[in-house]
């Protein structure tokens, strides 16, 4: 019964993460027959090439900055719409519904809003005033990559905070409430600490997602301007297929699997020590 | 009722803005126009043309409206909106089919032996959720030219398949441990073998789980971009609705009339899915979205 899954799972998943990994430590280009044994060159010259390291930083400062604010508008928003009524109900639909498009779609759709030919440029000219670089200018591009991802992506947060929000004590809330507590030492004495575990799961989950950001890039900003908002697998990506530098965006995949695992290993971690503090 | 049919969020345990009731909705109606304008804006200008968009992209006087660019959309040359449903809904259900009949057995498997060797084996597989894909078909490419499946539908399929198990056999042997053993106990000894309970005792149990990885599965195939794209290539002409729109609208991604009413062709099925089954849809990915 475990046979045909682990066959499958080996060949298409074990088997070339190990390709990856061999591959990491030659100069092949794709096409010839003996790649050469390179040892760790690859990896050296990652730390001198200034591409990778700019991509290296730009996928850091959109998964930190992206991850504090779909974690702020995560729970305040799971505050605002928690409860039973019709109108939240709805509230909650219309904050989860972009994560349903695909980020191709809605990179395409913000793209054709915000480009300087867009939509809302098109609306300003037509008032007469001065177009806005949303997508234009290296700054403003990768302030409205981050944006459109944390408009894309913030309804999860919400659901998640939504679901860690039901399991705060009704008990110590009724006796916060009881003592005379004001809402916010209740916020910040019973519901934060309740919900700590469900915090730490939200911040390091949008981090490992975030890490991985490709499809937005391809259809929002196509890496541009002038490689502003190249992430770390957009240059894998042009880097094996469109460079022919197999080896040394093998490298660049390595170095990303080890600094996502580690960060999903952390989550379990910090997951578990969680656990033992609620039975605690 | 409506705590029945709403148990996740059945009872309101915070509320720092209940004195100000009305402004918390009022900000919340704010934040709905700004989260729908896009949509909206996505919808109408399907239906206008390049100027009307540009001059009054909010504007809906029927005067401007037609369907010509959303039927030129239907029939583009460069992507056959209709044959990319055709391919993409195959590769959902390939997908989803193949998926649970190979992560089935093996969860079931491991939520019932005890030995070491099957915990380690579920490591395996969950270590595999840690794997960005976008990543792995680099490689997977050359192993695919290596079976000879580069560029073809089993390859695609069989690699997408891949990139469920992990999950799915997680949720599904977490899944199985909750159903009693001695179900599947009893049908032994009535002589049935290995297969046969779990798929006549223990599948139709499992329906919740399945439904949350049927519904994760259609929605990231459907939207997968990166995958179709590197292992179907432009030159298979297959285009699932993702690729297909990247055919259909990169290249003219500033003719509106074209970028609108093609978008608005890839999204409609999943929007109609998303309305149809919102609490089914919201819980499968969300579920997802914690597989990291």
């Amino acid at each position: 019964m475990v046979g045909p899954a682990l066959a499958l799972f080996v060949v298409m998943l074990v088997v070339p993460v190990g390709l990856s990994l061999y591959l990491s430590l030659t100069d092949w280009d794709g096409y010839s027959a003996n790649p050469a044994f390179v040892g760790l060159k690859n990896y050296v010259n990652l730390t001198h090439s200034a591409e990778a390291i700019r991509a290296g930083w730009v996928t850091l400062l959109i998964a930190a900055v992206g991850t504090v604010l779909l974690s702020v508008f995560g729970l305040g928003f799971a505050l605002l719409v928690n409860g039973a009524s019709r109108l939240n109900a709805f509230f909650r639909i219309v904050l989860f519904y972009p994560h349903v498009l695909s980020a191709l779609v809605v990179g395409f759709l913000w793209s054709a809003v915000l480009g300087t030919s867009g939509v809302v440029n098109g609306w300003l000219t037509s008032k007469g005033a001065e177009v806005l670089p949303f997508l234009s200018d290296p700054k403003w591009a990768l302030a409205s990559l981050i944006a459109v991802l944390v408009w894309a992506g913030f309804g999860v947060n919400v659901v998640l905070y939504l679901a860690g929000l039901q399991t705060v004590s009704k008990d110590l809330l009724e006796a916060a409430r009881i003592d005379g507590a004001t809402t916010r030492q209740t916020f910040f004495n019973v519901t934060l600490p309740a919900l700590a575990p469900v915090v730490t799961v939200n911040l390091v989950l949008s981090l490992v997602t975030l890490l991985k950001t490709y499809d937005l890039v391809v259809s929002l900003t196509g890496g541009g301007p002038a490689g502003s908002t190249q992430t770390a697998a957009y240059l894998i990506l042009w880097d094996s297929f469109h460079n022919n530098a197999l080896g040394f965006g093998s490298a660049q995949s390595v170095v990303l699997m080890v600094i996502t695992a580690g960060l999903a290993l952390t989550v379990a971690r910090l997951r578990a020590r969680a656990d033992q503090g609620v039975q605690a | 009722m409506s705590a029945l049919r709403m148990p996740r969020v059945a009872t309101v345990q915070f509320k720092p803005w209940k004195t100000k009731g009305w402004g918390r909705v009022a900000f919340l109606v704010v934040t709905s126009v700004l989260m729908l304008v896009p949509m909206y804006l996505l919808v109408v200008s399907a239906f206008k043309s390049q100027q009307d968009i540009l001059a009054h992209p909010f504007s809906l006087s029927p005067d401007q409206l037609t369907t010509e660019y959303l039927r030129k959309a239907a029939t583009n040359p460069d992507f056959n909106i209709l044959k990319g449903y055709a391919v993409t809904i195959l590769f959902v259900v390939s997908v989803n089919v193949l998926s649970v009949a190979l992560a089935g057995p093996v969860s079931y498997v491991i939520a019932r032996r005890s030995e070491r060797r099957y915990r380690m084996l579920l490591l395996l597989f969950v270590a595999g959720t840690f794997i960005p894909s976008q990543v792995l078909v680099i490689p997977v490419v050359y192993t695919l030219k290596f079976l000879g499946l580069m560029g073809t539908i089993p390859g695609f399929v069989l690699f997408e398949t891949t990139l469920t198990l992990p999950f799915s056999i997680f949720l599904y042997a977490g899944y199985i441990m909750t159903i009693p053993a001695s179900l599947d106990e009893a049908a032994a000894v009535d002589g049935a073998g290995k297969h046969r309970v779990f798929w006549s005792i223990v599948f139709p149990l499992m329906k919740p789980a399945v439904v949350t990885m049927v519904i994760l599965n259609t929605f990231s195939v459907w939207n997968d971009f990166v995958n179709p794209q590197i292992i179907l290539g432009p030159g298979s002409g297959l285009y699932t609705v993702t690729t297909g729109v990247y055919a259909a609208v990169s290249q003219y991604s500033t003719d509106y009339t074209v970028v609108f009413p093609t978008l608005l062709l890839a999204v409609a099925p999943l929007l109609v899915v998303f309305v149809l089954l919102q609490r089914h849809v919201i819980s499968g990915l969300t579920a997802g979205a914690t597989k990291g």
